[in-house]
This record gives C-alpha cells, sequence and structure tokens, in this order.
C-alpha cells in the first residue's frame, strides 16, 4: 500500500470537471441515476457496506450516522441534509479543494445523500472566507438545476430536493455539528448539549443527517465501486481513501488523496518532498491543530484510524503539519492555544475561561518569566478542560497543548530554567501574531489583550497587563 | 390522561422513583440531594449545559454529564460530587473556573448575603484561587437602563437573562455580544434596555451583575424583612414578595404562583412604589369646612358626618368605584349602600356578567391551549402585562395565537371586537375570518381572550364561547381595566339581592356620592357627580378636583399599605398583606365602624375564606345560556385622514407619575402608521409630524408598524389627549 | 457615510429560500455589509425590521462572527493568516512587510479609510502558505518579498520595475 489512489479525485486532474458536461464525460451523475432507481434502504446498505466513516474529524461511520434517522413515513416532520463545509481545523484544506476542482461530486452526493434519508431540503453549510469557492459550487448547482438533476422531480424519478448553499460568517466553532446548525438557524453558533442528536432533532428541531463535504463527495464513487468493493480500499476499519492536507516546513504542500492506511512517512517524503530547507523534522500533527503531536520516530505510522489512535493521537481531519527542528514547541502552544481562545464560543464555563487561563501561562512561560509550578498548572488546567465542556473544541485546547508538554517538556523546562527562549529568537514561530493579540475594535470593555504594538515582534511576549 | 410512567433511579446509591424525563436536577432534589446549578433554570426554557456546575457521573458514560441537560430513564445510575471523585474533581474545576475572574467584592455587592455564587462557592468551593494573572475588568456598573446596572466583571455568563429576553418575554433586546471570553451581556447601541419585563433579570441573574438600581446599596439581607403580597397594579395579580427596611419599602420580587404568574412579574409591579412616600400624599382623615378648605377630624366625627350625609341622601346615594378597593372595602360599601340605604346607583369600572365563570380556568392554562383568540384593541401587554407572557407560552408551547385588532394577525377596523365574536358565533364569517373560523371549530382546547373595554361585560366573550361549545379544557379570560373590578362587581352584585345596577341620573342634585379611590375621581363623570352632590366621602392617596369637592376625605391606603381580597381577572380571590404602615387611618377599620352605625356588621380586618399564601380558583360555574347585545358598528376607516386608536399604556398613571426611574418606560410621543401609508405620505420612520383633528393637534414622530391596517393611525392614549376619532397627519413643516 | 438603501425586499427573497425565516440573518447582514461596507446601527435596524427581529438580536449574531465588521474597515481588507502552517513558512514577515509598506499595524486602517490589515486565523490554504486574503479573494504562498508589490497593485500603481523604467526614460 503505496502511492496515491485517486478515486475522489481522479478525474479532477486532468479535466475541468468543474463544467457539468465534462463531469459527465467521465461518469458523472450515473451513481445518481442507479441511486434512483434504488430503494433507500438499499443505499443506505451500500453506505454501510462501505465502511466510510465521517471525514470532517471525528470518524463516525456514515452509513449508521443515516440509519439513526427516522424513515420519512415514520415522522410528520421534514428530514433535512446539511453538508458541513465549515472546514475550518488549522492545517486542512481538502474540503476546498474538492468543490474547487470537482464540484458535482458534492451536489452528486447531496441528492444521492437527500434521496437516501428522504431530506427534501439539503443545505451546504461553506465557510464564509471561502467566497471563491463558493461561487464556483453557487455555479455547478446551477447547472445541474437546469439539466434537472436538481430540483423538482429529478429525472423523472418523482424525488425532489432543494439545495440551499449557506455561507458562515467566520467562526470555526460552526464545524461543529450542533454550532453549524444553530448558525443556519440565524443565531450565534453556540453548540448545544446532546441528547437530543441531530438525527432526532436537528434542523429546525427536525430529524438531520449532517456529513463532511468530502464524506458527501465520496457517495458517488462508493455507488460506482458498489459499497464492498469501496470497502477493500484502505485497511480494516479505516474503508477508502482520504484527502489529505499536507502542510508546514514540507517541500510540496498540498493536498494528496491516499487510501486509508498509508504510512505517514510516503506523504511527507515521498509525495511531500520532505521537511523543506534540508531541515531536520521536529515533530508532526497529524490530524489538524487539536490533535497530540508525533515525534519523528512515529513517522511510519500508517495514516488510518487505529493507527494513529495506537500512536496516541487522532486522525482528525486528515491535516498533516509538519514541524521542523526551528520551531519553538512552547511558542506553538502558545499559538494552538490563541486560536482555540479565540475560537471558543464562550458558552461552557471550562472552555471560555480554562482556553484563555492556558494563553496567559503559556505566555508567560514563553516569555521566560513562569515558575515551576506554572507548569504544573499549565497541565492541570488543561487536564480541568478535558472532558468537561458541552463541545470538544475545550479538549481540542487541551489535547495538544497538554501532548507538546508531554512529549516536549525539556524545551518546556528550559523556558523556565533560562528566563527565556532557548531559541533566542530564532524560532520560526518568534513574535507570531494572533487575532486574540490584536486590537480588538469591538469590544469596548478593558480587556487584557495587548494593544497595537510598537513592536510587533515582540507580540508573543508580552504577559497580561 | 393516564398516570405518567414511573422510572427508578439511583442517585448516590440512593433509589428513586420519579417519573421517566424528570430531570436529574429535580430527581436528585426529590431524595434531598443537591445538584448545585448556575445556568439552570427550567422556567426560562429547555436546559443548556452552560456552566457545568452539576457534572455528574453517570454509569455507562465514560465523561462527566451536565445533570441539567438528564432526563430520568429507568435503570439510570448517577454519582454527584458528593459520591463521585470524578464528578468532584469535574465541579471542583467549573467552579475554579467560574471564580477565575469573578471579582471577590462580596462585601459592597448588593447580592452578598442572598447570592447562590457566593452560596455554593462556601458549600463546595475551594478556599483559594491559583489565578495570578489580573482579573478581567470593565467599566462598572453600567445601566443598562435607568432600573437596571450591570456590573460586567462579575458576569458569569449563565445566559440566564438573554435567555429569558429571548424566550419568556421574547423582547429580544437583552443580548450577548462577541464571542468566547470576551462575550459580554449588553443592549443594542447603548439603548435602555425597555421592555415590560425587564426587571425580573435582576432575580434571574445568579450573581451580582444585574441588579435593581433602586435597590443598590439601600439595604443588606440582614437588615431586611419579606412580606408576601399580591400587586395591585393590574388585575393580574401577580403574587410579590414585598421587601421593607425600616418600615419603607425597598424592593418588590417575585412570589411564584405557578398558575398566575410563573414567578414573573412586570416592572410597573415590581418598581412603581414610588408613590408610597409622595409628600403629596393625603396623609389625614380631613372634613371640608366651608371656605377654609380642609381640617383633620378624627375617625368617630368621620363616621358620624358620613352617617349624617348618607342617611340624608337615602336611595340617592351614588357610588364611584375605582376598581382598585379591596372585597372587603367594596363589601362594606355595598352592603351600606344597597342593603340599608337602597339604592342600586353606582358607576363601576365594570361589570364583568356572572356567565363568564363557566369558562373560568388558571392563566396556566393557556399554555395547553391549542388556540387562543384575542379579540379586542387594547395590546394584550399594556392592559394585564401577565397575560401577555402566557400567550407567548402558548405559542411556543404550539398554539396557534390568533389576534383579531387593527395591528394584529387578522387586521381589522377599530372597534370591531363585538362585530367579530359575533360573526364567528354565527358562522357567518368572510375574508380572513373564515380560516379562524376553521381553526377554532376544529381545536377542541381553545382560550378567548378579550383585551378592551367592554360595555357588554363580556356577554359577547360568553356568547361566542357558548357558540363554540367550548368545554373542558377550554377558558375565556375577559380582561378587566381594574386591579379587583371583578371583585367589586361580584361585591356590589352579591349586595344588591338581584336588583339590578342602576345608572347616576343625568342630571339633578343627587343626595351623596362615595368616591371609592384615586382612579374614580379622574373620571370626568365622577367629577360632574360631586359637582351635584349634596354630600360627597372620597377616598384618595392623592388631592383631585374630585377630592376637593368632598366634604369627607379618607386617606387611601396603597394596596401595599392594606390587608385585603382583591380578584384578579381569573376570578382567583388572592389575599394583601400590609408590608408598610399607610399614613392614614386604615379604609376597611373605617367602613367598618359606618356599617355598625347602620347596623351591619363588617369585620375590621379581612375575613374573607379561601385564601391563602397561594391561591386557588374557585371552581367554574355551570354554562348558562347567555345572550349578547346588537354589537356596535366598528369604527370608520376614512378614505383620506385616519382613525384614531389608542390605547391606555400599562406604564403610565400615578404610580408611574412618581417613579421618575420609569419615565423611559412610558409610550413614546409617536404615531403607528401602516407601512403604505407611511410611504405614500413619504415619511420615514423618526420623521416628526403633525397630527390633528378639530383644532387639537399634537407633535409626534412616526413609527411605522407592518402589521397596522391601513388608514389607522395608533397612539397612546398619553400622547392622544383631546384628538377626534379621525384624525389629519401632515409632515411637521 | 454611505446612503441609507432599501434592503428589505432583497431580504425578504432571501428569506424565502428557508423553512424559517430567521435562518435568513446572516445572510442578510452579509448583503447589508456588501451595501455598506460595514454593519452601521442602521444595517441592523434594517436586517432586524425585515426579518421581524430585533436590532440588539442581529447586532448579537453579528458579534458572534469573525467577518462581519462591527466598525468601519477600509476599502480594501488586506488579512494575514497567522496559524500554525502558515506561521512555521514565514508569516509574520509577511505581515510586518504589510505592515512597513501601509504603515499601520494589524488591526488597524491607514488614514486614508484605503487599507485595513489584520491577522486571521485559519483561511484553508495551510499547503500554500503564507496566505494573504484580499477582499476574500487568496493570494497564496505568499512570501515578504512579494508585499511589496501586492500593495503597489492594490494601490493601483504599476509593478516596479515598469516604474523605475518610466522614470529613467523621462
Amino acid at each position: 500500500m503505496s502511492g496515491p489512489r485517486r478515486v475522489l479525485l481522479e478525474h479532477a486532474a486532468e479535466h475541468d470537471v468543474t463544467k457539468l458536461s465534462e463531469y459527465e464525460k467521465v461518469g458523472g451523475y450515473e451513481s445518481l441515476r442507479r441511486a434512483l432507481g434504488m430503494e433507500r434502504q438499499q443505499l443506505i446498505d451500500e453506505f454501510l457496506a462501505s465502511g466510510i466513516r465521517g471525514r470532517g474529524g471525528a470518524g463516525f461511520p456514515m452509513g449508521r450516522k443515516a440509519s439513526f434517522l427516522p424513515k420519512p413515513e415514520q415522522t410528520p416532520k421534514p428530514i433535512y441534509l446539511a453538508v458541513n463545509a465549515d472546514e475550518s481545523e488549522p492545517g486542512t484544506f481538502k474540503d476546498r479543494e474538492i468543490i474547487f476542482s470537482n464540484p458535482h461530486a458534492l451536489v452528486e452526493g447531496v441528492v444521492i445523500a437527500s434521496y437516501a434519508i428522504g431530506a427534501k431540503g439539503a443545505f451546504i453549510y461553506i465557510r464564509g472566507e471561502y467566497f471563491t469557492e463558493y461561487e464556483i459550487l453557487v455555479a455547478a448547482l446551477e447547472e445541474a438545476r437546469d439539466r434537472g438533476l436538481v430540483g423538482s422531480n429529478i429525472l423523472g424519478s418523482g424525488f425532489s430536493l432543494t439545495i440551499v448553499v449557506h455561507r458562515g460568517a467566520g467562526a470555526y466553532i460552526c464545524g461543529e455539528e450542533t454550532a453549524l446548525l444553530e448558525s443556519l438557524e440565524g443565531k450565534r453558533g453556540q453548540p448545544r448539549s446532546k441528547p437530543p442528536f441531530p438525527a432526532i432533532a436537528g434542523l429546525y428541531a427536525s430529524p438531520t443527517l449532517i456529513n463532511n463535504v468530502e464524506t458527501i463527495a465520496t457517495l458517488p464513487t462508493i455507488l460506482r465501486l458498489g459499497g464492498e468493493e469501496y470497502g477493500k480500499l484502505g485497511v480494516e476499519n479505516s474503508a477508502g481513501t482520504r484527502v489529505f492536507s499536507l502542510s508546514g516546513n514540507v517541500v510540496n504542500g498540498g493536498n494528496y488523496e491516499l487510501e486509508l492506511g498509508t504510512p505517514l512517512r510516503t506523504l511527507i517524503e515521498d509525495l511531500g518532498g520532505g521537511v523543506a530547507d534540508g531541515r531536520k523534522l521536529k515533530a508532526v500533527i497529524p490530524g489538524g491543530s487539536s490533535v497530540p503531536v508525533l515525534t519523528p520516530d512515529q513517522i511510519d505510522t500508517p495514516l488510518d484510524f487505529d493507527s494513529i489512535a495506537k500512536a496516541g493521537s487522532m486522525l482528525g481531519s486528515g491535516a498533516v503539519i509538519v514541524i521542523d527542528d526551528r520551531c519553538c514547541m512552547v511558542q506553538l502552544a502558545l499559538r494552538v492555544a490563541q486560536f482555540y481562545q479565540h475560537e471558543s464560543c464562550g458558552k461552557c464555563t471550562p472552555c471560555r475561561e480554562g482556553t484563555r487561563w492556558m494563553v496567559q501561562i503559556l505566555r508567560k512561560i514563553e516569555s521566560g518569566e513562569a515558575s515551576q509550578n506554572e507548569l504544573d498548572l499549565l497541565l492541570n488546567v488543561c487536564d480541568r478542560i478535558l472532558g468537561k465542556c458541552l463541545c470538544p473544541l475545550g479538549d481540542a485546547a487541551a489535547m495538544p497543548v497538554a501532548s507538546y508538554v508531554a512529549k516536549f517538556r525539556e524545551e518546556f523546562q528550559r523556558h523556565i530554567d533560562e528566563g527565556g527562549c532557548p531559541f533566542g529568537g530564532e524560532s520560526s514561530l518568534e513574535g507570531i501574531l494572533s487575532p486574540v493579540d490584536q486590537h480588538h475594535q469591538h469590544v469596548r470593555a478593558r480587556i487584557d489583550v495587548p494593544l497595537p504594538l510598537a513592536d510587533p515582534t515582540v507580540a508573543g511576549r508580552v504577559a497580561a497587563s | 390522561m393516564s398516570a405518567p410512567e414511573l422510572v427508578t433511579v439511583t442517585v448516590d446509591g440512593r433509589e428513586i422513583q420519579v417519573p421517566k424525563g424528570t430531570g436529574m436536577v429535580e430527581t436528585a432534589l426529590s431524595a434531598g440531594i443537591e445538584i448545585p446549578v448556575f445556568c439552570y433554570e427550567p422556567r426560562i426554557g429547555p436546559p443548556l449545559g452552560a456552566c457545568r456546575m452539576c457534572l455528574c457521573e453517570v454509569e455507562g458514560m465514560p465523561k462527566l454529564q451536565a445533570a441539567c441537560t438528564l432526563t430520568a430513564q429507568d435503570g439510570m445510575v448517577v454519582k454527584t460530587a458528593a459520591e463521585s471523585p470524578m464528578a468532584k474533581d469535574g465541579q471542583e474545576a467549573v467552579l475554579e473556573f467560574i471564580l477565575l475572574n469573578h471579582p471577590l467584592d462580596c462585601p459592597d455587592c448588593d447580592k452578598g448575603g442572598e447570592c447562590p455564587l457566593q452560596d455554593l462557592t462556601f458549600r463546595y468551593g475551594p478556599g483559594t484561587t491559583r489565578m495570578r494573572f489580573p482579573k478581567r475588568t470593565f467599566d462598572k456598573p453600567i445601566p443598562i437602563s435607568p432600573l437596571i446596572a450591570l456590573d460586567r466583571e462579575r458576569c458569569i455568563l449563565c445566559y440566564r437573562c438573554t435567555r429569558f429576553s429571548e424566550g419568556v418575554a421574547e423582547d429580544g433586546q437583552l443580548v450577548a455580544k462577541n464571542r468566547g471570553a470576551q462575550s459580554i451581556i449588553t443592549t443594542f447601541e447603548d439603548e435602555p434596555y425597555r421592555a415590560h419585563f425587564s426587571g425580573n433579570v435582576t432575580e434571574l441573574c445568579p450573581v451580582g451583575a444585574l441588579t435593581s438600581t433602586a435597590y443598590r446599596f439601600k439595604a443588606r439581607p440582614w437588615e431586611i424583612q419579606s412580606v408576601p403580597s399580591v400587586c395591585g397594579l393590574c388585575p393580574v395579580g401577580c403574587n410579590t414578595w414585598v421587601t421593607t427596611r425600616e418600615g419603607k419599602v425597598v424592593r418588590i420580587l417575585s412570589r411564584n404562583h405557578p398558575e398566575v404568574d410563573e414567578g414573573w412579574i412586570c416592572d410597573k409591579g415590581r418598581f412603581a412604589y414610588g408613590h408610597l412616600r409622595s409628600e403629596d400624599r393625603i396623609a389625614k382623615l380631613l372634613r371640608r369646612v366651608r371656605r377654609r378648605g380642609f381640617e383633620e377630624v378624627g375617625l368617630g366625627d368621620a363616621v358620624a358626618d358620613a352617617e349624617a350625609g348618607l342617611r340624608q341622601a337615602g336611595d340617592s346615594v351614588v357610588v364611584a368605584f375605582a376598581g382598585t378597593e379591596t372585597l372587603e372595602v367594596a363589601d362594606a360599601i355595598s352592603r351600606i349602600v344597597r342593603g340599608t340605604l337602597g339604592s342600586d346607583l353606582a358607576l363601576l369600572p365594570e361589570e364583568p356578567i356572572a356567565a363568564l365563570d363557566a369558562w373560568r380556568a388558571p392563566l396556566s392554562a393557556l399554555r395547553s391551549m391549542q388556540v387562543c383568540l384575542v379579540l379586542g384593541d387594547e395590546p394584550v401587554v399594556e392592559r394585564a402585562p401577565g397575560v401577555d407572557l402566557w400567550l407567548r407560552a402558548a405559542r411556543r408551547a404550539g398554539a396557534a395565537i390568533i389576534t383579531v385588532n387593527p395591528a394584529g394577525s387578522v387586521q381589522v377596523p377599530p372597534g370591531s371586537a363585538a362585530q367579530i365574536a359575533a360573526a364567528l358565533a354565527s358562522g357567518q364569517v368572510s375574508g380572513d375570518l373564515v380560516e379562524v373560523d376553521r381553526v377554532l371549530r376544529e381545536a377542541s382546547r381553545v382560550a378567548i381572550v378579550w383585551s378592551e373595554d367592554d360595555p357588554s361585560g363580556g356577554a359577547h366573550a360568553a356568547a361566542l364561547a357558548s357558540a363554540l361549545g367550548l368545554g373542558e379544557g377550554s377558558a375565556v379570560y375577559w380582561l378587566p381595566r381594574t386591579p379587583n373590578g371583578k371583585g367589586i362587581a361580584d361585591a356590589w352584585r352579591a349586595a344588591g339581592d338581584g336588583r339590578p345596577t342602576q345608572a347616576p341620573p343625568a342630571e339633578g342634585e343627587i343626595g351623596a356620592l362615595i368616591v371609592g379611590g384615586d382612579a374614580a375621581t379622574a373620571d370626568p363623570r365622577v367629577l360632574a357627580l360631586a359637582e351635584r352632590a349634596r354630600f360627597v366621602v372620597t377616598s384618595a392617596m392623592f388631592m383631585s378636583e374630585v377630592a376637593s369637592w368632598s366634604h369627607l376625605l379618607l386617606p387611601g391606603a396603597a394596596p401595599l399599605e392594606r390587608d385585603g381580597t382583591v380578584v384578579n381577572l381569573e376570578g382567583r380571590p388572592q389575599r394583601q398583606h400590609r408590608a408598610v404602615q399607610g399614613p392614614g387611618i386604615d379604609e376597611l377599620v373605617f367602613w367598618s365602624e359606618l356599617a355598625g352605625r347602620f347596623g351591619i356588621a363588617v369585620s375590621p380586618w379581612p375575613t374573607f375564606e379561601g385564601v391563602g399564601e397561594q391561591a386557588a380558583l374557585p371552581a367554574r360555574a355551570a354554562a348558562a345560556t347567555v345572550q349578547a347585545p346588537a354589537p356596535s358598528p366598528p369604527a370608520d376607516v376614512p378614505a383620506d385622514g385616519f382613525a384614531l386608536l389608542t390605547y391606555r399604556a400599562a406604564f403610565s398613571g400615578r404610580e408611574v407619575d412618581h417613579t421618575p426611574a420609569l419615565d423611559f418606560q412610558r409610550p413614546l410621543a409617536e404615531v403607528e402608521l401602516a407601512h403604505a401609508d407611511a410611504s405614500r405620505l413619504g415619511l420615514a420612520p423618526g420623521d416628526a409630524v403633525v397630527v390633528s383633528s378639530n383644532g387639537t393637534s399634537r407633535e409626534l414622530a412616526v413609527r411605522v408598524n407592518r402589521r397596522l391596517l391601513g388608514g389607522v393611525a395608533r397612539i397612546a392614549a398619553d400622547h392622544a389627549a383631546g384628538l377626534g376619532a379621525q384624525v389629519e397627519i401632515a409632515r411637521k413643516a | 457615510m454611505a446612503e441609507v438603501v432599501d434592503l428589505y425586499d432583497q431580504i425578504q427573497e432571501i428569506a424565502d429560500r428557508y423553512p424559517v425565516r430567521r435562518s435568513a440573518v446572516i445572510p442578510a447582514l452579509q448583503l447589508a455589509q456588501k451595501t455598506y461596507g460595514w454593519l452601521p446601527p442602521h444595517a441592523f435596524r434594517q436586517v432586524a425590521d425585515a426579518l421581524e427581529l430585533t436590532p440588539a438580536y442581529c447586532q448579537s449574531v453579528a458579534s458572534f462572527y469573525d467577518m462581519f465588521h462591527l466598525e468601519p474597515v477600509g476599502k480594501c481588507l488586506i488579512e494575514i493568516c497567522t496559524n500554525v502552517s502558515c506561521a512555521l513558512v514565514g508569516a509574520q514577515q509577511v505581515l510586518e512587510a504589510f505592515q512597513d509598506e501601509l504603515g499601520i499595524h494589524a488591526g488597524e486602517t491607514t488614514d486614508d479609510g484605503e487599507f485595513t490589515l489584520r491577522t486571521i486565523e485559519c483561511a484553508g490554504g495551510c499547503g500554500w502558505g503564507t496566505v494573504v486574503a484580499v477582499d476574500h479573494r487568496y493570494r497564496e504562498r505568499v512570501g515578504a518579498g512579494d508585499v511589496r508589490g501586492i500593495v503597489r497593485e492594490l494601490k493601483g500603481l504599476p509593478p516596479e520595475d515598469e516604474d523605475e523604467i518610466e522614470e529613467e526614460a523621462q
């Protein structure tokens, strides 16, 4: 098992499949035609047989999720499909690529999934920043509509579907499924407590299936190959391919569709061209910034759910961030914590207060002003956030930071012992200015964020005032 | 309904049986186990699970769960922080996070001593803090209205206040702004939180973040006393706790009566007590002395004067009730006048017919209705504020709320209520009413709410209920104008031995006039009677023209200053308790003494049976056939010009006049116009216009109401004085 | 300040797409922001009026999302991703280059109201950092050395070398 295996992005490299005619030339919408001739349950059985797990981050089996919904005849309420295109996990840019280069696969997948669950309305929640991709998607949808592939009585099947593309407005948390629903309902995107689960009471309190772009866009492929055949791709418990987003200190960053189970080394070295600038590999984040970090000795870990979990991390969104030896891990921890502080929705206490406290402590450690017990305090704060929050965001802040301390403790220790950063200003993340450190225009309150700095290079060093 | 299924849940090793679906906090509490909460408050909607204070360990679940979001399922095994080290660790973590940026200013915080955060920290919290960074600070305090102050650094973002604003009062004005640790509670662009029920957020706040400006720094919890009472400012009769300090009212809080108010009171009921200590109150028993004004008299002389005046008048005594008198006072007056003197002459604020009692139901029954039909031109929230909250609760619970008025979901010309009721009763409907008729007839649980002055006394409403065959599960709520109008009408009727009320003669001298309260003194008809009366006895808190015509002036008592019974719009007799001593003698003592002179035994203290601290509603009366009078025609909507529609605002009247902090709640000097009318006249919201009729004109600002019927101009009565039924509107030059 | 534009009908059109009209809040605010460049108080009043909500509610929603501007911004919005992937490949140097070129700090607007510069969290171009979004159109693999050219382009100036050639010709 090695090398790229393109099934989802198979044709996107050679053809402009953003155009309906080109997409159809390579077999586009054939799966939809087949699906419309099948029973709903048969389709769900195909999804189950394929073993496909959610590509958003949590990795929940898609077929099982779909089977949790009541059948249309069992509920008086309308059923909805919500597609999560709010890709925001740092390091992840695969959904953007899928929409950019293969939007019809998503549209086709949406119609197939909607038909399978009996939804008459589907919403694609695309992050607001993806403006170009939004235009591409809307154009593809228009084309599909004009050809009777979306809308009323699709291809004469009697099945009708309305698809609305809904743009987000800049909030990482809306990638969390219930926050996405809140946002789609016109509210602040704060997660709901579960139960009730969206399959029972989701959008407008109606049964709702929520899946990631990649998951939905893979459905036509699954039907083309057949669920069982698709299931043979990849390894046990991790069927199929995934589009991995490779970034950081690597020669060829980009998206690579690989069979699950491909070793991390293949992605980084063979496809990515290895660590850039001839530097040494220091660490790898295998699944987006919210997951624990891996060390160079773990580079042969296969990229599948179980193997990565065994290595102490998570496959997450499939975003692989390569970190070379120029990076100060304390600064990395600070920057990651700042991100989660910035994105914390403010609903539950441990996340709202805890992420902010983490940043305060990390700033102090980074600046060399912290005492020994503040390093222990940091770990304890992480521990006090973990498992106490309403949604996974708090954990997403605590887990990586705790892992950096666990695996690079000596580097944290040196900041305390030496009273400053051992990189002496040469770290790649030195002085990086995060949005939480930027001047907050719409908060009139006095907050402890440093105001615009005379010398922005010291931004990361300013302790709370 | 069948009995709910009981399930067995184990909490901290104790087996508890509760109905399936009971919240875990309540389940544990039923076995005496406390699960501490901050954000959880079932009255404001579904649990939020935000503060995480209630974290518990549940067998079979790897992570701690927020108990407030759990419901009892059979076989569930729950361990609270008392038994589970994991839950204890979670709770300690949460409390540390909550206190992280919370100032420790308890000694000068108004909440101190009655603060859930203080109490729970005392019981469960860490003794020290590990926070070494400066706490988050904000400008303090921020007045979010003249009534409420916000200390943002104390806020723990439990979202109780915003959920109340959005999900109970539905005013949508108090909101959270920004995200994450920068989230703050605020209003739009520093505009005041201007809504009928705003004050409730000060009670909901579990910390000292939202406090009442009037109560700020006024008292410590150990210096105050609390008296249970019932609000006397509108016919809802919300139950209250009156906080007093050194014999003065310093605060009014809600006292949850689940059938009447669910623990919400409006800002008038909460804040309008400024008149109690007003300088210009009538504080003594006064007798008019020719050319010298008034002189103080003793109780014995006053009773003697009254007896003489009334005996001389005989059956030419007129009673002008104010609608604020207690049942006991109304009973005494009615028995003297009708029973002994034989006069049936009265001006009653309202005369609800007895047949209405066949559809009597607690206000809480609104929540289980399928359809609520609201008839009448006066906004419910202005006439009986609490009813508006119940209607909103009904809508959230799935009821269809149909409002038929010029600004309703079905738009009709002003003054159409009786005609609409008659049409719906007969089934002869057209236009929008066809659908209303269908919905009404298909539903089995229907409420009719009547919200305007109704000379028929509810006959139209009762006739409609009767025609629709409304039975068990349905209800009619006829909203009186005055707080005890219904009770007074009942007392008057009971003393009349079946004789009908007589209207006072239109001209000529009358023997005597009894004026029951300030609201009656403001009635021009009463002034006209006073001018013609040989003897006038008036009970009032404040001087007025009528009062100055009086021969005998009794110092009126505010509801907070008296013991007595009032009957609310449901027909529920409730007890008002004296929280503070009024300046004058007790009115009931006077009437009791006077009744004694006429040989009638009236107790000088309330003896009315059946009212407790949480009064029950009497059973329904048997249904009777109701004949409604022919409805009078609605107002003309003129082809050019506008039909004037006015309403009495809740925030008006003497009590509000004496509470300057409530000024901002008064209706703005605005005229509401339909969108099409405003467009036609080229008027934008906020534009100044002159509204005029018959030589009277008012300068008002335009407010565009997209729900208002074309050709109608709606103005609060406070700003419409002197205007006729039809008005002209022109841009101010 | 820009004229108040009647958005009522357009917002109704948006609302009609959704089973529940409140879902139109974000798109309606996006429309208002496109119209006015930011969200002034009257924009919230308009959206609230059209959707039967309160201005406070609409502002509460807007303030949750980073892309809504509750204060005026420059005609051109330059956003630099400084999240991990871009930071590792020199985002701070790119940011500093923009600060130098524009003479403002991140979070500020130039005095002439032309440019607003700010850092943002991950924009989703991680493999091709540093990502710079100019009015939400991404420029990828931006290095500090590219910044001068970008700013000149945004100011409508010709590329620098041509400029020099012109000067020489004169």
